[in-house]
């Protein structure tokens, strides 16, 4: 027989064991019956165990042997490791069990603890005094210096090792948030994969804010520079879910390109002028404004013998937004006198002003663009397609320039289509992917906010920023 | 009817060289009639399509500008249409014909009785639709050659070929084999199966996964072909594909009424593969030869051919983009053409 730190050694040692779906059972026999308790890892790595007492010595009439058949047959989980520990002072019906659990487990390692110490304060001792076997981060989010997109990432807390008692203090900026407050999430990592570990809100003023994380034990991270915590009551998807695309920063430079197509019919063509005219007009664009725009009109491909097509105009590069509003009325004068552009039904050159765009960015980027792209059509395809849709003449591959588009840093995409997004071609869900807006139901100010463009009204943000280098 | 063919290949003016189009609506039919002159032009061979009548005559000429001037499909059809042609051969030049001589001189003028029905008749309720559908039936009854239709792109779609041919062929069968007049239980007709439509994506890229394209070293465009010899594989790749699934029972169907010697299988198109006018040869990257019609909205335009839709929808949903390069149009006509007049086709005789 050994003592309780040989018992507690090897209490750690099968606590560490635990992975997966392990269990470890211990059987107590105890002064008033018997005490089973049951360990696991939940999904965040922390084990988690709780103690039963399965027999009261004071309800057993019959023998012993009878009550710990059932007992350590309901107690004992298939496969899982059992250790028994007496710690009775004594007594009849004690002894006869552990001789009966010897005599059924032979090879069971079997401890014997001095009178006053319980198995419950020990499990709870070596279980608070396990190293981490995770890493633990924080939720937090992190804002694109130029799209100003938002995206979640973690900022590391507690590296795998980490004891408790272990702390850090680390700086993040709080926006404003709605009532309920500004989530801290701690989620455990094991590889690549992430477990939620935690999730406490708490009301934090908006600006920079100095948090310290404390490891309590394994499975519980304290905070306690923050604010008393209030109650959570949104589930983790609803949290996810009410994190706006992007944060708006108004300042800074930006360039607006609006693509606009100048075929269909003539009235299609003058409401995708007039809606361009509503975005340019709520676009932040004193003569001090850092924000630059485009107008480029592309038509319909001509098929046509002896038909020569209007390439791609751009009308405005890169002006201030009186020059591209200037430039937006000659277009709509030239349309109004020559009509629209006529050839190709049911495509558009869609693809030359996705080259045409492509080609004139600076590479390297450097500043937030948004390609706003104004029509209905699908783009032609490179060759011959099953869509039917005759190709390209310079065989432009759309396909290819909006991947060149997406490569360029800090350009966002957004859309505004003829057609309903569910009615749709599909090109256009990604011509969209930051922002697709339906022609006849478009809210300006929500999708120029959508896009990084304009101020949106206070925007509360759950989570709290990390300043990105 | 008249049974038999006199073999003089002088005689013209009155002939049952009659030969019926079989085909769903919209599998093409109007279009490959309108396409058999400039196939004949275009081809710079001995032969010429001539109408017999002034009807006919205003059908070929009508549908020849349609086609290759103002480059529109023929609107569908909304009644029997019967037109008399000639195919005419012009005689030989005179420094090969001394070798000719000697051969019996082939037919220089082959009557060709053409039926052109609304693909709908070809399902009309046999008792409902009343004088239609026996009109159609005593014309196809009538006739001895005809051309079947097999539209792959309509068939992907509505899958519904055989829906078109079953009953029509019941019937014909009945009418001409009840009175055992042929002997063998078959029906007396040739019969050309044409795959349509071989300038679609879709067809084209089948035939080339079953490695059935070859080349014509003879054809300056070099236009992918599928030799005749191959057409019944294409035919049976394409109808097992169909949408609703049936169309594998379509050659079967035809092989129980038809003789097998006198089948024979094209693949066709009416319009042919686009040819870029600068390149001047076949472009495998770009070779579709139609256009969307600019009417409408895109993809709103209704199907003209949607036999349960309005007929009278104003124009088609394409048109076609460059020249009408007519594949195989002209060659299953020319064949049944021959075959009529070869004396062979003399049903009476050949029952025996
Ligand atoms: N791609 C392609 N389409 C064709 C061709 N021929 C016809 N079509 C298409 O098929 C449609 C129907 O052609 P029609 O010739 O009117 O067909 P049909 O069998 O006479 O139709 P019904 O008169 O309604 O029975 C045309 O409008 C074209 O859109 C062809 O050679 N190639
Ligand atoms: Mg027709």
């Amino acid at each position: 027989m050994t003592g309780s730190s040989r018992l507690r050694e090897t209490l750690a040692e099968a606590v560490a064991e635990l992975a997966g779906p392990r269990r470890l059972t211990v059987i107590e026999v105890a002064g008033e019956g018997v005490v089973a308790f049951d360990l696991h890892r939940d999904e965040a790595g922390t084990p988690r165990g709780r103690g039963r007492t399965v027999v009261h010595w004071a309800d057993q009439k019959s023998g012993a042997s009878s009550w710990a058949r059932q007992a350590v047959t309901d107690a004992v989980p298939d496969g899982s490791t059992l250790i028994v520990v007496d710690s009775s002072p004594g007594g009849r019906q004690a002894r006869e069990a552990m001789e009966w659990m010897r005599d059924v487990h032979p090879q069971v390692p079997a401890f014997v603890l001095a009178s006053g110490l319980r198995v419950k304060t020990l499990l709870r001792e070596v279980v608070a005094d396990e190293p981490l076997r995770r890493s633990y981060e924080l939720v937090v989010l992190k804002r694109h210096p130029v799209t100003a997109r938002l995206e979640f990432t973690c900022r590391p807390l507690f590296t795998v090792e980490a004891r408790r008692g272990d702390s850090l203090t680390f700086t993040v900026r709080c926006e404003p948030s709605d009532d309920r407050g500004t989530v801290f999430a701690v989620a455990a990592w094991q590889d690549r994969y992430p477990a939620l570990l935690s999730v406490q809100t708490a009301k934090v003023p908006p600006g920079p804010y100095e948090v310290t994380a404390e490891l309590e034990r394994p499975g519980r991270v304290r905070f306690p520079s923050l604010p008393e915590f209030t109650g959570n009551d949104r589930t983790w998807a609803e949290l996810v879910a009410s994190v706006p695309s992007r944060l708006a920063s108004p300042a800074g430079p930006a360039h607006l390109i609006c693509a606009v197509e100048i075929s269909g019919t003539g009235a299609q063509v003058r409401e995708r002028l007039r809606r361009i005219g509503q975005v340019i007009a709520v676009m932040p664009g004193g003569p001090e404004s850092p924000l630059r725009m485009s107008l480029i009109a592309y038509g319909a491909h001509s098929y046509q013998r002896g038909t020569a097509e209007e390439p791609v105009d751009v009308a405005a590069w890169h002006t201030s937004r009186v020059n591209t509003q200037y430039a937006l009325e000659r277009l709509e004068g030239r349309i109004g006198e020559r009509g629209v552009s006529q050839g190709y039904a049911g495509a558009a050159m869609l693809e030359d002003m996705l080259a045409e765009v492509a080609g004139r960015l600076p590479a390297g980027g450097g500043e937030r663009t948004v390609l706003l792209t104004v029509g209905e059509c699908p783009p032609h395809p490179p060759r011959a397609h099953r869509s039917e849709i005759l190709p390209c003449p310079r065989r432009i591959d759309w396909k290819q320039q909006v991947r060149r588009l997406e490569q360029h840093p800090g350009l966002t995409f957004g859309a505004i289509c003829d057609q309903p997004s569910e009615r749709a071609d599909p090109v256009w869900s990604r011509l969209g992917r930051s922002g697709l807006a339906h022609l006849d139901a478009v809210d300006v100010r929500k999708l120029g906010a959508g896009l990084g463009l304009t101020a949106s009204e206070a925007q509360p943000l759950p989570f709290p920023l990390i300043e990105v280098p | 009817m008249t049974p038999a063919v006199q073999p003089d290949p002088g005689q013209s003016e009155r002939s049952d060289h009659s030969i019926a189009i079989w085909g769903a609506p919209g599998s093409g039919k109007t279009t490959f009639l309108a396409a058999l002159n400039i196939a004949l032009i275009l081809k710079k061979g001995p032969w010429r399509v001539i109408g017999a009548d002034g009807p006919s005559t205003d059908f070929l000429i009508e549908m020849t500008t349609a086609l290759s001037q103002y480059q529109r499909f023929p609107p569908a059809t909304g009644a029997l249409g019967h037109y008399r042609w000639f195919l005419s051969r012009r005689s030989e030049p005179p420094r090969r014909s001394w070798r000719r001589r000697r051969k019996p001189p082939r037919a220089w003028k082959i009557g060709l009785d053409v039926l052109d029905a609304p693909g709908g008749f070809f399902r009309a309720e046999r008792t409902g639709y009343g004088t239609d559908r026996e009109e159609l039936i005593d014309n196809l009854a009538a006739s001895r050659g005809i051309v079947f239709l097999f539209d792959p792109i309509r068939e992907s779609k509505d899958g519904d070929a055989f829906a078109y041919l079953h009953g029509v062929l019941a019937e014909l069968a009945g009418r001409m084999l009840a009175d055992d007049e042929f002997g063998d239980g078959m029906l007396p007709h040739y019969l050309a199966v044409c795959v349509t439509k071989f300038d679609e994506l879709r067809v084209l890229e089948t035939a080339e996964k079953l490695s059935l394209l070859t080349p014509d070293p003879d054809d300056p465009y070099r236009f992918p072909r599928v030799d005749d010899a191959d057409a019944e594989e294409l035919f049976e790749a394409l109808s097992a594909v169909s949408a609703g699934g049936n169309a594998d029972m379509v050659l079967p169907a035809l092989k129980q009424f038809f003789r097998p010697e006198r089948i024979k299988f094209f693949v066709t198109s009416s319009i042919g593969f686009y040819l870029d006018p600068l390149r001047g040869v076949f472009d495998p990257d770009d070779f579709q030869n139609l256009v969307p019609e600019a009417t409408g909205t895109a993809g709103g335009a209704q199907n003209p051919h949607d036999p349960h839709g309005p007929r009278a929808v104003s124009g088609n949903r394409f048109r076609i983009r460059g020249q009408a390069h007519p594949i195989n149009v002209m060659e299953p006509m020319l064949w049944l053409g021959q075959r009529l007049s070869s004396g062979d086709g003399d049903a009476g005789k050949a029952g025996g």
